[in-house]
């Protein structure tokens, strides 16, 4: 087959989207905690260039909202304020990586404009700094879990489908334990015990950290059906009989075998765990206020009052499809590369 | 035989250590079931106090750990903090309910991944692979409580479902048709909400599998031989991709008491759903241990099924017993 | 030998028509003709038929009314029982139920009450004095250890309870109550007859619980239990020896059948509302009001709001003595927590009218009491609802020795930067929300507060055990409306004294006067005085801040057009306290 040129347009889009979200603090106009009270649930902004008085502007400008006249909880667009963007303007104060202060921000509109782009929240919040920022969060908690995971899984799967026997049997029951206990409790215990002023997101470090540490059992399972049955293939027998050590074996021979599983479980467990945040916040165990997460953001979705009444709360969700995609196409790309290596 | 008795006497083995651990993580976590009680001006303390000697929770863990092992050898699973009540007959009829919503929506997320999945490997990089693609991502960030409340709004709209329950007052049992028709409507909706929730993974695997399979040069050779692509797929590529499918097939079997849990919630299906998740929250110890130990018998079962079938399955294993 | 048979068949067949007509007489006259002492309802009259379908959240988890505990078992055991005397809903005040009518010995301490005479079982069997005995003795049974127990200790001593005669009941107290009236409202009077077996053979902790079998029950309520299918609902049917009846003598209930349906998720309940499964529709959020608001009228259903309920959240200060516990993180806080000025600054700096709007939707009262202006019986009006105001927050702060640094953070006076973490509980999403905007307000006075949540369990255990945490919001709501059922939260030395539980001896003057006011109002009979006691306690808390009271929430509710005779009040249960005067419009 083909190599596929996906592979690399693939992580060069992983590639940007990861430096837009570690940027979040220049990208997005607004920091995360401010509150326009007066403009909760306020629906996206639209950029007009022409106004209405069928003027064209040479910039790109948006209006400001003004309640509802016929429905006093909605908003409508006021004609007399017209606020241009710009570009490269000065605004909140926020730290670059978390180290180097910056003022400067990609775009913005001059107070007492607001330029919303996905619409604000219960407390007037604007939604698309909260999403950048959620990203640098939960994309972090989610590859931190994902990796802790998978080298479990592989030196616990590796081990267990290679040497059979005892060791096979005493790793694949640790393993169910892992997968029966009632972790909640776990959890629980753990947020009990911390004091109460960790930083919100180092607690949800931790206990993404902890989740991670518990999910190894899944990924181990299947990596060790891989294992038992690429260990019988006719090469591998043949390396050994050359004198390969059992290392070689694994590391050359087999664990490639495996890379199709493996990748594949990459490519699941990330939103898997991002996803878990969900869960998470719901329970009290994600980050807390104000930090946003992704998974807080689609937290508040799950409401019947959301559903019928401000569809732009949906934008988190329906901008994580395409992040998730990346993440499957480069899985996809990478298996494709890797089972060059013969069956 | 003597791997499968082998392997009973270890499961038995691991369900005594399950319990104890959960046990342990129980008391690890701060705060019993009486805990609403103590907030509440019109009990005193020493009334909940005494409330929780009478139920045993100020006695020492190791005390009550043993206690309800030793009632629980003889088939007494200690009773439920909140409703006074045994706790084995309490979850029997609800543990019946979920493994019918559960199996049937497994049994429904297979028969839709298998093709799917396979038709995405067969034309990867396709219009089909892509479609498939992208739906299987949408699927997936669709958090499980929307799905399924915007599965009861269709049922409210449309009039043609159910909207909750799983028989209608109306049914008195008389007629086993009757019954099992009223069961299979209401079973509708909330099995094709689990089995759609279910469907991404599966997918994703399923395909992994066979486009590993495909790309193997026995494979091409095959092609080369000119025997018809159908042959190939079904009789040449799929036996060599059911390695990690038959793993997939023991965990859905291993978590068949616990996926259906928030469509039980939202669809009103009187399963463990709703019991699990109050009795996790409160606190209600021995309901908890219970479930557990009954998901982690289910848990086992699906995993040594999966490893009989896959000795069944691929020979390379078989010749190395 | 033919006439002599047919004349002794005859007779026979004569004597077997009589006595079915005198068993059906008999069976008309027990459940068609009124009991001798029916209570005349003042409703409205309906008509009977027809059946009522509610949504509960939870399953309930037990028929025994000595040992339930939670809201879905109480709930359905208010259908299923009856009390002595009960407090109307509407009014707030008690009324005759069981009992028609009662007098007060002259020192307040003896309560003689006398049952009507003549009423039945939902299964036939009468009801008389012993029964009332027989059910007292069971609520306070020190081995039994009900829930409600505590409830029937006045004065550290239990109740008294004595059997005059076949109607007649004497209750002792040990001091004069002035709720005394109010404590009858809950206690569900139980049937000798079936209870007395299992708890002489010490098996009552099993009786009657939720799988019982529905022949096995009797009870005094407007609804006997029919069915129970686990997981999905619990139905019951009308009583036919009910003991109210209407001004035109119809036997009350209306409706022949109740159903109770289990629906787990508030979104679920909605929709299904909004569907017309369900007739009655309560305990909703104020998103979900508004959602409903937009389609009333086209689908046959109505919304109210019914103002203020008597749910009070308030944020408070951990102001307990740490001297015993390794806490000196917060030990060192407490010196701003236990300075009046701070607190009152606190909460000068609090924006409540944004935490209606934004919390609530609009539907809720602003507080600066415990007392909610739904409870228009108790709510002292003289009390003062300053409006926000940094300047006053920033007065009062720098009259307590605080500061701020030039990039507006507040330091107190050796220089410490003021910041401190609010704790609440992840299930109550609204706390949850009061917490953010709390955070934000504060912001504005250069205090940096942050946002704890955990489960509950795991908050309760510091909030009464370890007392880690520095401050906390949470919200109350007492059973009823008077002060006294809160007794334990405002005496110094009660367990749910949050700030500071389970003092030896009252640890500030203002804790003190409150103990003794509280103590007071609840042995003066007096109205009048009670009133102006409590109202002393009102400003006593208002001005001292133990509790700084945030927000009260509305009581929304919403019912079919078909129900009639509804009369929604702020007291739980909201739309079913009235059950057996609720009819349907037309029948189904």
């Amino acid at each position: 087959m083909t190599p596929r040129p996906t592979l690399r347009l693939a992580i060069l889009l992983l590639g940007v989207l990861h430096t837009l979200i570690l940027l979040a603090g220049f990208v997005a106009p607004y920091d995360v905690s401010s509150q326009n009270r007066d403009l909760t649930f306020a629906p996206p902004a639209r950029i007009h260039f022409i106004d209405a008085h069928g003027k064209i502007h040479a910039r790109p400008f948006v209006y400001g909202l003004k309640t509802d006249a016929v429905d006093p909880t909605g908003y409508e667009n006021d004609p007399s304020q017209i606020h241009p963007l710009e570009f490269f303007v000065a605004g909140a104060p926020y730290r670059i990586a978390g180290v180097i202060p910056a003022t400067g921000h990609l775009f913005g509109v001059r107070a007492p404009g607001r330029i919303f782009l996905m619409g604000t929240d219960a407390y007037g919040r604007d939604q698309f700094s909260r999403f950048l920022y959620g990203g640098q969060i939960s994309l972090l908690a989610g590859l931190l879990a994902a990796a802790v995971s998978l080298s479990i899984a592989i030196v616990v799967g590796a081990l267990a489908g290679y040497y059979r026997g005892w060791i096979d049997e005493v790793l694949m029951r640790t393993g169910e334990l892992f997968v029966a206990l009632p972790w909640l409790y776990l959890l629980f215990a753990v947020r009990a015990v911390l004091p109460l002023h960790i930083a919100g997101w180092q607690v949800f470090l931790l206990l993404v950290a902890v989740m991670g540490l518990v999910g190894w059992a899944r990924p181990a399972r299947l990596i060790r059906g891989v294992v038992r049955g690429a260990k019988e293939r006719n090469f591998v027998l043949a390396a050994r009989g050359f004198g390969a050590s059992d290392f070689y074996l694994l590391g050359r021979h087999i664990l490639p075998q495996a890379s199709g599983v493996i990748l594949t479980q990459l490519a699941l467990l990330i939103p898997q765990y991002v996803l878990a945040e969900v869960t998470l916040s719901f329970l009290g165990l994600g980050v807390s206020e104000p930090t946003p997460s992704w998974g807080s953001l689609l937290a508040s979705l799950q409401q019947y009052s959301v559903l019928s009444s401000y569809w732009w709360m949906f934008l988190p969700a329906v901008l994580l499809v395409p992040v998730f995609l990346l993440y499957y196409a480069a899985a996809n790309a990478l298996q494709e590369r890797f089972s060059s290596v013969q069956l | 035989m003597k791997y499968l008795s082998r392997r009973l006497i270890h499961a038995i083995l691991l369900l005594v250590v399950i319990s104890f651990f959960s046990f342990a993580l129980l008391q690890m976590a701060p705060g019993d079931y009486f805990d609403s009680l103590r907030l509440n001006p019109q009990v005193s303390s020493e009334t909940v106090d005494k409330i929780r000697a009478q139920y045993g929770l100020d006695r020492p863990f190791p005390v009550r750990y043993g206690l309800w092992l030793r009632g629980a050898l003889e088939g007494d699973l200690g009773y439920s903090l909140a409703s006074h009540s045994a706790v084995g007959p309490l979850i029997g009829v609800r543990a019946r309910n979920t493994l019918l919503l559960s199996g049937t929506a497994t049994a429904l997320a297979w028969l839709l991944a298998l093709p799917i999945g396979i038709l995405s490997a067969a034309k990867r990089g396709r219009t089909v692979d892509r479609a498939a693609e992208l739906a299987t991502s949408a699927l997936l960030t669709v958090p499980d409580l929307l799905l399924f409340l915007a599965l009861l709004l269709v049922a409210v709209r449309t009039g043609w479902f159910p909207t909750g329950g799983m028989t209608s007052e109306a049914n008195d049992g008389s007629s086993a048709w009757t019954t099992f028709t009223d069961i299979a409507f209401h079973l509708v909706l909330p099995a094709f909400g689990l089995a759609l929730a279910m469907l991404p993974m599966l997918v994703r695997h399923v395909r992994s599998a066979m486009v590993e399979a495909l790309e193997a040069p026995f494979v091409r050779a095959a092609r080369g031989h000119g025997i018809p692509r159908r042959r190939i797929l079904f009789r040449y590529a799929l036996p060599v991709a059911s390695n990690p499918l038959i793993q997939l097939l023991g965990f859905s079997v291993a978590t068949m008491l616990s996926t259906s849990v928030i469509a039980e919630i939202v669809l009103s299906w009187p399963g463990l759903g709703a019991l699990m998740v109050e009795s996790i929250f409160a606190r209600d110890l021995y309901v908890v241990v219970a479930i557990v130990m009954l998901s982690s018998i289910f848990l086992v079962a699906g995993n040594l099924l999966a490893d009989l079938l896959l000795v069944a399955a691929d020979p390379r294993i078989r010749t190395e017993e | 030998m033919g006439n002599a048979g047919w004349g002794r068949r005859g007779f026979a067949i004569a004597v077997a028509i009589a006595c079915a007509c005198v068993s059906a007489a008999a069976r008309v006259s027990a459940s068609d003709l009124p009991a001798p002492d029916a209570l005349i309802s003042s409703n409205a009259p309906g008509h009977p038929g027809g059946r009522i379908v509610v949504a509960l959240r939870s399953e309930p988890k037990t028929l025994n009314p000595v040992l339930a505990q939670d809201a879905a078992s109480r709930d359905v055991l208010r259908c299923l029982t009856a009390d002595l005397i009960d407090i109307n809903r509407a009014t707030q005040k008690t009324e005759p139920a069981l009992a028609k009518s009662w007098t007060v010995s002259p020192d307040g301490r003896q309560y003689t009450l006398h049952l009507r005479r003549g009423l039945r079982f939902s299964d036939g069997q009468p009801l008389d004095a012993d029964d009332v005995l027989f059910s007292f003795n069971l609520y306070l049974d020190e081995k039994i250890d009900s829930p409600q127990r505590d409830l029937l200790v006045v004065g550290g001593k239990p109740v008294v309870v004595r059997k005059i005669d076949a109607d007649t009941v004497e209750f002792s107290l040990a001091q004069p109550y002035a709720a005394a009236e109010r404590l009858f409202d809950g206690f569900a009077i139980l049937p000798r007859h079936r209870l007395e077996g299992p708890y002489r053979s010490g098996a009552f902790d099993k009786a009657w619980g939720i799988g019982m079998s529905p022949s096995d029950f009797a009870g005094l309520g407007p609804f006997k239990l029919k069915e129970y299918v686990p997981g999905q609902r619990i139905v019951l049917d009308r009583n036919p020896y009910y003991w109210k009846q209407d001004r035109n003598g119809q036997r009350l209930p209306y409706v022949d059948q109740v159903i109770f349906l289990f629906v787990a998720s508030e979104d679920a309940q909605a929709i299904r509302f909004q569907a017309g499964d369900t007739d009655l529709l309560t305990h909703f959020s104020s998103e979900n009001y508004a959602v409903l608001e937009k389609q009333q009228s086209s689908r046959h259903y109505h919304l109210d709001d019914l103002g203020a309920g008597l749910e009070y959240n308030f944020l408070f200060f951990n102001l307990n003595d740490l001297s015993s516990k390794a806490l000196p993180g917060i030990a060192r806080k407490q010196a701003w927590f236990q300075d009046v000025r701070f607190r009152q600054a606190v909460s000068a700096a609090i924006d409540r009218d944004s935490l209606v709007r934004l919390v609530y939707g609009g539907r809720a009262a602003p507080l600066w009491t415990q007392v909610t202006p739904g409870n228009k019986l108790w709510i002292d009006p003289a009390i003062a609802h300053p409006t926000r105001s940094l300047d006053r927050s920033r007065e009062l702060l720098k009259s307590a020795g605080f500061s701020w640094k030039p990039d507006g953070t507040l330091v107190d006076a050796r220089g410490m930067g003021v910041e401190f973490s609010i704790l609440t509980s992840s299930s109550n999403q609204q706390r949850v929300k009061i917490a953010t905007l709390l955070q934000d307000d504060l912001k504005a006075l250069g205090i940096n507060v942050q946002v704890v949540t955990l489960e509950f369990h795991s908050m309760v255990d510091r909030l009464l055990t370890s007392y880690d945490y520095e401050a906390a919001i949470m919200g109350l709501v007492s059973g009823d409306a008077d002060p006294t059922s809160e007794m334990n939260v405002w005496m110094s030395n009660g367990d749910t004294h949050l700030w500071h539980p389970n003092q030896t001896k009252p640890a500030t003057p203002w804790e003190s006067e409150i103990d003794h006011l509280m103590e007071q109002q609840q042995v003066t009979l007096d109205s009048f005085k009670r009133k102006r006691l409590y109202d002393r306690v009102q400003e006593i808390v208002a001005e001292d801040l133990p509790v700084i009271c945030l927000v009260g929430p509305d009581i929304l509710v919403g019912a079919s057009d078909r129900v009639g005779n509804l009369q929604p009040a702020i007291m739980d249960p909201y739309t079913l306290w009235n059950i057996d005067q609720l009819y349907i419009k037309q029948s189904r």
